[in-house]
């Protein structure tokens, strides 16, 4: 055979010119999955319409009475908005506490975060809630005045500057807080470490080349480039600190979405109905979040992407 | 002329790895200063230590006649406070082998961020000229364009200009060609050419001979952490006096 380039190919074969039916790979187990969650979707509206123990009206009668409504806004909205400013202000310092080339600072940062990760919140909020049993007063001024009256022969030395009742201060809501908001900082602290050590390396020299403080440094680059590593576990924690807030009724707190609602089941013997609003509120508002959460990303990811331009 | 960058007797060690033995180096105000040698050689390492990215384990470093890194004060050296160290690096400007563009920010913003964060003047004044500088570059048109928008060549040049807004008295250039597709590496060539004949006091590490020869004043070939030999580029080049500088230029010429 010749190896020349054949200068005259043969016309394409008949097959090749005519026009085809394509035909795609059929999925006939999808089909039969969407039957089978068809049917258990029926069965399940079909279970919350006729079956009595939901008692619809009797839940949206009760499910929107004031004191609900006051729990869900000063309990736990309220209560997810303050914990999570607590836990993201605190979690920032101590991540940047962390990773600083001071070895107290670093050291000072991990024991923070050693303790409150350990701490179950329940028990965070109990033990928070209980502080006023150790002081009654809770005051300011020089450290250890007593022990040092002492030691120079003072009676009854005292150096207070100012102080508070520890009952009108430590309230239930105010030790809730504290406990919510001190272990939250612990996990965003974390956070906020990956975060700030996913930012390339080359960019704190960039900045450094250019005789940038590594306070500008953080602020100016490399905080903004870890939002994006930072934001979706955030969003994580806010969703599960919408929901944690119902531990605030150990504090005790009765002003708060939960309890309010399961307050009514009890009162009325007529518990499940109420369980569900609670389903309900909660799923409702993780959803908000999550829409906040969307677009929240899609800014901070502003020149990470070849088409957006601002 | 006098001694822009002066480099007394340098070393450099990463744990027990000595990267940097003794260096001893001069690059007078507007001379071009290119540094080749091998990887590993050290010669990166010796640019970082000039604004401070690293610091010496012996020997001085100074650059127009002020000490980089610590004050002498009689027969002790004192270490700078980091704000310190970060005002002296305002003199020095640098370009990186991987561009290191702040990627949240546009081109005109990466330009504009040392002039108004580090020197603190007014956005306003520092936009039009971070404008000019990118004009220079050749990329006046690009401003509202993010770093991932611009091709490696354009986003090398974006750095320069950025390096330039802070108006240094020296320029570091750190292999700032490497990572740059072969056909792209004219045009950052030509913007660094540029900057040599307005008289930037350049130290330049880079595997582009041609660049050496042509635009530099100097040429130090450097191997394990030494200079071997120095010299004016053409002769250097032309006429390498060393083994190791013959072995190193029969490759990459």
């Amino acid at each position: 055979m010749s190896k020349e380039l054949n200068p005259d190919p043969a016309p394409s074969s008949p097959e090749a010119q005519a026009p085809m039916t394509v035909v795609p790979v059929r999925h006939p187990w999808r089909w039969v999955a969407v039957a089978v969650l068809a049917v258990l979707t029926a069965q399940f509206v079909h279970l919350a319409a006729t079956n009595p123990a939901f008692d619809w009206p009797f839940m949206i009668d009760n499910a929107f009475r004031p004191p609900v409504i006051e729990g869900l806004l000063k309990g736990t909205l309220a209560g997810t908005v303050i914990a999570m400013t607590i836990g993201i202000v605190v979690g920032v310092i101590v991540a940047i506490m962390r990773l600083s080339p001071n070895p107290v600072l670093s050291g000072a940062a991990w024991v923070f975060t050693w303790v409150f990760r350990a701490m179950p919140r329940v028990v965070l909020i109990i033990l928070f809630a209980g502080l006023g049993t150790l002081w009654k007063r809770i005051e300011f001024g020089l450290p250890f005045d007593e022990q040092l009256g002492w030691l120079f022969g003072i009676e009854d030395f005292r150096a207070r500057l100012f102080g508070f009742d520890a009952h009108t201060v430590l309230t239930a809501f105010v030790a809730g807080m504290l406990a919510l908001g001190l272990s939250e900082a612990a996990y965003m602290a974390e956070i906020v470490r990956a975060g700030i050590q996913s930012v390339d390396e080359g960019q704190g020299e960039a900045a450094s080349a250019l005789g940038m403080t590594r306070g500008q440094i953080l602020r100016r680059i490399v905080l903004p480039q870890a939002m994006r590593v930072i934001i979706p576990p955030t969003g994580n924690e806010t969703i599960a600190m919408l929901k944690d807030t119902s531990l605030l009724a150990f504090a005790p707190l009765t002003v708060e979405l939960f309890y309010q609602l399961s307050a009514v089941g009890h009162r009325t013997f007529n518990v499940f109905p109420m369980l569900i609003a609670a389903a309900l509120y909660y799923l409702f508002l993780a959803s908000v979040l999550m829409v906040f959460q969307y677009f929240l990303e899609r800014k901070f990811s502003a020149g990470r992407v070849r088409g957006v331009q601002r | 002329m006098t001694a822009m960058i002066k480099i007394e007797g340098v070393h450099k060690r990463f744990g027990t790895n000595e990267v940097l033995r003794g260096i001893d180096l001069e690059v007078r105000t507007g001379e071009v200063c290119c540094v080749l040698g091998p990887s590993g050689s050290g010669k990166s390492t010796l640019l970082r230590c000039v604004n401070h990215l690293e610091k010496v384990n012996a020997g001085r470093i100074s650059v127009d006649g002020r000490l980089i890194g610590y004050q002498q004060r009689g027969s002790k050296l004192y270490e700078l406070r980091e704000k310190e160290i970060a005002a002296q690096r305002r003199d020095i400007g640098m370009v990186f082998q991987r561009f290191n563009l702040f990627p949240h920010f546009t081109a005109l913003e990466n330009v504009m961020e040392g002039p108004v964060q580090v020197l603190g003047k007014s956005r306003a004044a520092v936009k039009a000229r971070a404008q000019e500088l990118l004009d220079r570059v050749g990329l006046g048109d690009r401003g509202g364009a993010y770093p991932v928008q611009l091709s490696g060549g354009q986003q090398q040049r974006v750095a320069i200009a950025r390096a330039l807004a802070m108006e240094p008295k020296v320029m570091l250039f750190d292999e700032p060609t490497s990572a740059l597709d072969p056909e792209l590496v004219g045009e950052v060539l030509d913007v660094m050419r540029d900057l040599a004949r307005s008289g930037m006091t350049m130290m330049v590490v880079t595997h582009e001979i041609g660049f050496a020869r042509e635009v530099g004043d100097s040429l130090v070939f450097m191997d394990g952490g030494v200079v071997v030999e120095s010299g004016p580029p053409r002769e250097v080049i032309a006429n390498p006096q060393h083994e190791r500088t013959k072995a190193f230029l029969s490759k990459v010429l």
